[in-house]
């Protein structure tokens, strides 16, 4: 936990200046998580803010401050979950237009967010990206949450409400269509290697 | 097959890794707060208008009822609505009765 469980209860109460620090706490994670759920850095703090703005708003449903961390997870994954679902049309260019993914990271890059980037870590990003082009919207997320975000079943347990059988089940499935793509992209990359 | 196939899983491990990597959580912008707390208000403002709106709506429901309540509860002044069916039905009847009584010829005399 990054704050007391005081400053939550506060915070429910109607504290502002709570809430305010719970943001602030919270904040670079939630912007972390987002980015790479949604692969869209001009677009990263307009969810975040919607996840706050959430919280905010459903704060005082939150009945124990003990599972705070899930919530604010369950709320991240809504909101890009909902983002994603408004952006449905980016999965079709984002495996055919590569041209536009290069001109956003022109503009990440030009807007000082993705300083430290090098071909490679463009390559790679480019890479998952257009992996995780080839699943759904919901197993993108459950994905990135366990695979990148390194959220364990338990967790993701608590996020999306259902049994650890059943997210193993999906996430199965989910990786091995992601698996297949990144068969495919290899041998497309390398013909000579035959499978 | 199968140890290409367990070959591409670490390699996807590695990969899905190096992502994490290649996407560091950023910093965020120095609007980020003001906005987000602009968005508040701006949430606030529109269910605190709904809100009052509703309660508004409710009031006046309730001020209704009673003004009905009160309006149907009175004792009515109108002399047409003055006695209740059953009586006006008996008082016709006696009515008609004595009509009849009096068109009768008096043959007894």
């Amino acid at each position: 936990m990054l704050v007391d469980f005081s400053l939550i209860e506060r915070a429910q109460k109607g504290d502002n200046a709570a809430f305010n620090e719970i943001v602030l706490a919270y904040r670079k994670r939630i912007l972390g998580t987002i980015t790479r759920l949604i692969a869209r850095p001009e677009d990263v703090e307009d969810v975040a803010q919607e996840v706050f703005l959430r919280l905010y708003f459903s704060l005082d449903q939150l009945k124990m401050a003990q599972v705070f961390e899930p919530w604010l997870h369950r709320l991240t994954v809504n909101a890009a979950y909902d983002y994603l679902r408004k952006q449905r049309r980016r999965q079709e260019y984002r495996m055919s237009d590569l041209s536009e993914q290069q001109v956003m990271m022109a503009d990440a890059s030009a807007s000082g967010k993705a300083e430290h980037d090098d071909q490679q870590q463009k390559k790679v990003r480019e890479s998952v990206d257009s992996l995780l082009g080839a699943v759904s919207e919901a197993d993108r997320i459950l994905l990135m949450l366990k695979e990148v975000e390194g959220l364990s079943l338990k967790e993701l347990e608590q996020v999306y409400k259902v049994n650890e059988n059943a997210l193993k089940v999906r996430l199965f499935r989910a990786r091995q269509r992601v698996l297949k793509a990144f068969g495919a992209a290899e041998k497309a990359k390398d013909p000579g290697k035959s499978g | 097959m199968e140890s290409m196939r367990g070959n591409d899983e670490q390699r996807l491990d590695a990969l899905f890794q190096a992502y994490r990597n290649a996407c560091p959580d950023p910093e965020a912008s120095k609007n980020f707060m003001p906005l987000l707390w602009q968005k508040i208000e701006a949430r606030q403002t529109y269910t605190f208008s709904f809100k009052r709106m509703a309660n508004a709506l409710v009031t006046a429901a309730v001020a209704l009822s009673i003004a009905l309540g009160v309006y149907m509860s009175m004792p009515r002044s109108n002399p047409f609505y003055a006695q209740t069916f059953v009586e006006v039905v008996s008082n016709a009847q006696d009515a008609a009765a004595g009509t009849a009584h009096v068109d009768l010829p008096d043959h007894g005399r």
